[in-house]
C-alpha cells in the first residue's frame, strides 16, 4: 500500500523536548536492527489506535440503508458512514466458499467476503457496478470513487461454533474466542490506487477524515470485524428466532478481525524508506518524550498505571496460542522478564517518585537484563503513560516521499557519507557464499514478492533491487576508485560515466539527511527473516497475538478489544492495546 | 479504461525495467511519463514513440563530450530523454551549483518533451531553466522559474536553424537573468501557442480525481513489459512464499 506525503521535512532532528527537557533519540545502529524491528509492538501511534480514538472522539455515525442477507447470511450490506467532514459507503458482498476453496494466500481467487469503502453514498447503478467487479479483486476493476478494496475468509475454528452457541441461546465459551480472537481473516486490504481506486494524493487532500497512512485501509477492517459479530447474530436469529441470542457486548469488544500477512508487505519497507523513516522517528520521539518527562521522577499513579499494564501484558502473553515453538519460547521469555520488572518497579518504588530520569534508568535496566522483544514492550508500556505527550505526534506520519540526486556534491563526501551512514553495509563480507544466498522476486502469479535460494531457484536474473546493502557497497567500490583517478569530481560527473549508479546515489544522498529509515540487515543472506520485516510493519498497523505460521508468514490480529460503533460518542480509555479475555459482569 | 496514478507509476517502473532499465533509471523514466500525462502534455502518445525504439535497443545514457566552467555537451547517441534526460539535468544544476548559471547541450536525444518533468523537480532546489528545441517544424521554448511547480510552455515558428534532434538548457538562480544573458539570443518566429498554468492545473486535478484514460492496447504492451521481470511459478516456487 503506497503513501505520498507533503511535508518536505525527511526529519524533524535528533532532540526532542523543550528547552529544560531535550533528550537525543535512540541511535540508528541501535533501532534499525533488524531484530528490534521485529520486536515492535503497537504504540498510541499506530495507525488503528489513531483511528479509533478519532472515530470515538469524532462521533461517526453509521447505519446500513442495505442489510439484504438470506438465512445462510449470503448476499449485499452497504454501511453509510457520517464521519467529521464527509460521507463514505461501506460495501461488503458475501458469497459461498467451497471450505476446500479457502486460501489465505495472495493467489486465492474466491473468498468468503469481499468489500470496497466509497466515497459518498453508492446509488443502484454504482451498486451493480461494484457487485460486477469486487467479488472479482485483482481480477476486476474498480475507479477512482473507491479509496479501499478488501477480502476476508471465516475462521474455521470459530465462525460457525459461535453461530450455533448462539442459536441455543447461549453465549461462546471465552475460551474458544480467546484460542482465535476473530471470527474472520481478512488477506489483503488494497488502497493507494491499486486496480483503479483513488490515488493516496487524492484520499490525503480530499477527505480528511481518512488523511493519515493507511487510515481508510484500517477502517475497512474495523467495518469488517463489525459485520462479522452483527452477521452471526443474525444467523442465530434467523435459525431460531425465539431462543437465540446475541452477543454479549464485552465478547463483542473482545473479538478482533484476523490477519494473514505474507511477503507481500515486505518489499514496502524496503521501497519507502523515508516514509519508515518517519513512522520510526515519531515513535522515537515519543520514547524520547516519555523519558524527559521523568527529569524528576514520576508520581505513585503513574507508577501504578505502569505496573498494572505490565500485568496486563503478561496475561496477554500467557493467552495467545501459537504453534510456533519460536514464539511460544519468547512470550515465555517476555512474561518472566516483565515480572522482573515488575519486581524492579516495585524494589525501586519508594525513590522512584524523586529520581532523575527514572525511565532513563528503567531503560537501561531493561536492556542489560532483557531481551530485545521484552524491551521493546517496555517501551510501549511507557509511551502509553503519557498521551498528552505522543498523541499530537500522529498528524506527522506522512512524508512526501521524494528522493533526488545532490550533483553538486564531491565525490569524495559521497563516499565519507557511505563510510559514515552505511557503515552497517560495508561491514557485510558478500564474497561469503551466505551473504548473498537469497534473493527476491516476482512471481508471475499475481506478481507475488516470493524469497528465492541462490543457484537452487529460478529467477536469479529478474531479482528484485532489494539487497540495499550490496548495492552501497558496488556503489562504494565504484566511488572509491573513481575519486582516486577524479579526486576533484563531483557526483554529476560520476553518474555520467556509471549512469546506473544514480538511483542508488539518490537513495544514499537522501536517506543521508535521515536519521532512521534504512533496515541495517543483509536481506540477501541465506538465514534472512522476513517475518521482522512483516511485523515491523504491523506492528505501525496496531496487530496483536503474532502467531507465526513460518518464517515468510505471520497470523495476528486487529482490533481485538477495541470500542464496538455503539460506543462511538462516549467516554472512552484509550487502553484497549494487549487485550485480555473479559470477564462478563452483565448481560 | 482508467487507472490511478500511482496505479499508472508502478506498471510504468515495472515496464522500464522490463525494458532492462535500472532502479534510477527507470523510476525517472516513470515519473516523467506520468508528469507529462497528468498534466496534459500527451505523455502517452510520447510514451509509445519512446517504446518502438526503446523496444529494440539495449539502454544506454549520454556520453559527455565537451566541459568548460559554464558550458557542456552531451552526445544522447541517439537514446531516449527518458534515459539520458536526468544525467543532463544533474550536470547542468552541479554547474550552477558551482558557478550561477550554466547551459547545456544534447546532441542526438529524442522525445525531448519529457525533460518538462526534469526541469520542475530540479527548479525546487530554486534554480530556474530555459529550454528550447526543434519540434517538426516549430520550435518549443520552456520556461521554470526557480522554486516554480509548473513551467511556462510555448511553441514558436521557426526562424533560425537548430539541430532537429539536440535539447539546449540553460540554468541559473534567477530566470530573468538567464532570459536576459542566454534566452535572448534565441531567434524565435511569432508564438504559435501557450498552454497555461492553468489548464495544466486542470488536467492534473482531473486525472487526480477521476483517474487518467489510457487505451487498453497501451496497457497491454505496458503489461507485457511487465511480464518479463516476473519468474514462472512452480510448485517449489510457492515454498519461498510460505506454502
Amino acid at each position: 500500500m503506497d503513501s505520498a506525503l507533503h511535508s518536505n521535512q525527511h526529519s524533524t532532528g535528533q532532540q526532542v523536548g523543550s528547552d529544560t527537557q531535550v533528550l537525543p533519540l535512540r541511535p540508528a545502529s541501535q533501532v534499525m536492527q533488524l531484530e528490534r524491528l521485529g520486536s515492535f509492538h503497537q504504540s498510541r501511534l499506530s495507525f488503528m489506535r489513531t483511528l479509533v480514538r478519532r472515530m470515538v472522539s469524532e462521533n461517526w455515525q453509521i447505519t446500513s440503508p442495505v442489510f439484504d442477507l438470506d438465512e445462510q447470511g449470503y448476499g449485499t450490506v452497504v454501511y453509510q458512514v457520517e464521519a467529521k467532514y464527509g460521507t463514505f459507503s461501506y460495501v461488503l458482498f458475501s458469497h459461498y466458499l467451497d471450505p476446500d476453496n479457502r486460501n489465505d494466500r495472495v493467489i486465492a481467487n474466491q473468498w468468503d467476503l469481499t468489500m470496497a469503502l466509497c466515497e459518498g453514498t453508492v446509488d443502484a447503478e454504482q451498486l451493480a457496478f461494484l457487485r460486477n467487479n469486487v467479488p472479482k479483486q485483482e481480477a476486476g476493476r474498480v475507479d477512482s470513487r473507491v479509496l479501499v478494496l478488501s477480502r476476508a475468509n471465516r475462521s474455521a475454528r470459530t465462525f460457525d461454533y459461535v453461530v450455533d452457541e448462539l442459536t441455543e441461546g447461549r453465549q461462546p465459551c471465552i475460551d474458544v474466542i480467546a484460542e482465535v480472537g476473530y471470527l474472520y481473516r481478512t488477506t489483503a486490504a488494497y488502497g493507494s490506487g491499486k486496480l483503479g481506486m483513488a490515488d493516496w494524493e487524492k484520499v490525503r487532500t480530499k477527505h480528511r477524515d481518512f488523511a493519515r497512512p493507511f487510515a481508510a485501509e484500517m477502517f475497512t477492517c474495523f467495518m469488517l470485524r463489525h459485520f462479522s459479530m452483527q452477521q452471526a447474530d443474525y444467523l442465530a436469529a434467523q435459525r431460531a428466532p425465539q431462543t437465540a441470542t446475541v452477543l454479549h457486548k464485552e465478547i463483542k469488544r473482545y473479538i478482533g478481525i484476523g490477519n494473514s500477512t505474507g511477503l507481500g508487505m515486505a518489499p514496502f519497507l524496503i521501497n519507502h524508506p523515508l516514509l519508515i523513516n518517519q513512522w520510526i522517528e515519531m515513535r522515537e520521539t515519543a520514547l524520547a518524550r516519555v523519558v524527559a518527562a521523568s527529569e524528576v521522577g514520576v508520581d505513585e499513579a503513574t507508577l501504578a498505571r505502569l505496573e498494572a499494564a505490565t500485568q496486563r501484558v503478561i496475561q496477554h502473553l500467557s493467552e495467545i496460542v501459537t504453534a510456533d515453538e519460536r514464539q511460544n519460547n519468547s512470550n515465555a521469555s517476555v512474561r518472566e522478564e516483565l515480572q522482573l520488572i515488575h519486581q524492579w518497579l516495585q524494589e525501586q518504588g519508594a525513590v522512584l517518585a524523586s529520581n532523575h530520569y527514572v525511565w532513563a534508568d528503567l531503560i537501561q535496566y531493561a536492556e542489560q537484563s532483557c531481551r530485545i522483544e521484552t524491551q521493546e514492550v517496555l517501551n510501549t508500556l511507557l509511551i502509553e503513560l503519557y498521551p498528552e505527550l505522543v498523541d499530537g505526534l500522529e498528524e506527522l506520519m506522512d512524508v512526501e516521499e521524494s528522493m533526488q540526486v545532490m550533483p553538486e556534491m564531491p565525490v569524495a563526501q559521497l563516499q565519507q557519507i557511505i563510510e559514515e551512514k552505511y557503515d552497517w553495509a560495508l561491514a557485510i563480507d558478500f564474497s561469503q557464499y551466505e551473504s548473498m544466498g537469497a534473493f527476491w522476486y516476482r512471481s508471475q502469479e499475481k506478481m507475488e514478492p516470493r524469497l528465492g535460494q541462490t543457484n537452487i531457484d529460478m529467477g536469479m536474473e529478474k531479482e528484485m533491487p532489494l539487497a540495499i546493502g550490496r548495492r552501497v557497497r558496488e556503489c562504494y567500490d565504484l566511488l572509491c576508485a573513481y575519486n582516486q583517478a577524479h579526486p576533484q569530481q563531483n557526483v554529476a560527473h560520476f553518474i555520467v560515466q556509471s549512469p546506473t549508479y544514480s538511483g542508488i546515489v539518490s537513495r544514499i544522498q537522501t536517506m543521508a539527511q535521515s536519521q532512521y529509515g534504512e533496515i541495517r540487515e543483509n536481506l540477501v543472506h541465506s538465514d534472512v527473516l522476513p517475518i521482522h520485516l512483516l511485523r515491523c510493519k504491523l506492528s505501525f498497523f496496531g496487530v496483536s497475538k503474532f502467531d507465526p505460521r513460518s518464517r515468510l508468514w505471520v497470523r495476528n490480529t486487529m482490533f481485538q478489544g477495541a470500542p464496538l460503533i455503539s460506543d462511538f460518542g462516549k467516554p472512552f480509555v484509550d487502553d484497549w492495546q494487549f487485550p485480555i479475555k473479559p470477564v462478563l459482569t452483565s448481560p | 479504461m482508467k487507472v490511478s496514478k500511482n496505479e499508472l507509476m508502478a506498471s510504468l517502473k515495472k515496464a522500464f525495467e522490463g525494458l532492462g532499465f535500472q532502479p534510477g533509471d527507470y523510476h525517472d523514466a516513470a515519473d516523467m511519463v506520468v508528469w507529462l500525462e497528468t498534466h496534459g502534455f500527451d505523455g502517452f502518445d510520447r510514451l509509445q514513440a519512446a517504446l518502438a525504439y526503446l523496444n529494440t535497443t539495449a539502454p544506454n545514457h549520454a556520453v559527455l563530450v565537451q566541459e568548460d566552467e559554464h558550458n557542456a555537451v552531451l552526445d544522447g547517441e541517439d537514446s531516449s530523454i527518458l534515459l539520458c534526460g536526468s544525467e543532463a539535468i544533474d550536470l547542468l544544476v552541479a554547474q550552477v551549483m558551482q558557478g550561477s548559471v550554466a547551459g547545456l547541450q544534447l546532441n542526438n536525444c529524442y522525445n525531448r518533451t519529457f525533460i518538462l518533468q526534469r526541469l520542475v523537480k530540479a527548479a525546487q532546489r530554486n534554480i530556474a531553466f530555459i529550454a528550447y528545441w526543434r519540434q517538426e517544424d516549430y520550435c518549443v521554448k520552456v520556461s521554470v522559474a526557480a522554486g516554480a511547480k509548473l513551467p511556462e510552455y510555448k511553441t514558436f515558428a521557426m526562424t533560425e536553424m537548430l539541430e532537429s534532434q539536440s535539447l539546449t538548457v540553460f540554468a541559473g538562480t534567477d530566470l530573468d537573468v538567464i532570459a536576459e544573458q542566454f534566452a535572448a539570443q534565441l531567434v524565435m518566429g511569432p508564438l504559435l501557442e501557450t498552454y497555461t498554468e492553468a489548464e495544466m492545473t486542470a488536467c492534473y486535478l482531473d486525472s487526480l480525481e477521476q483517474g487518467i484514460e489510457i487505451d487498453e492496447a497501451l496497457w497491454q504492451m505496458l503489461e507485457d513489459l511487465v511480464s518479463r521481470i516476473l519468474v514462472e511459478s512452480t510448485e517449489s516456487s510457492r515454498a519461498g512464499a510460505g506454502d
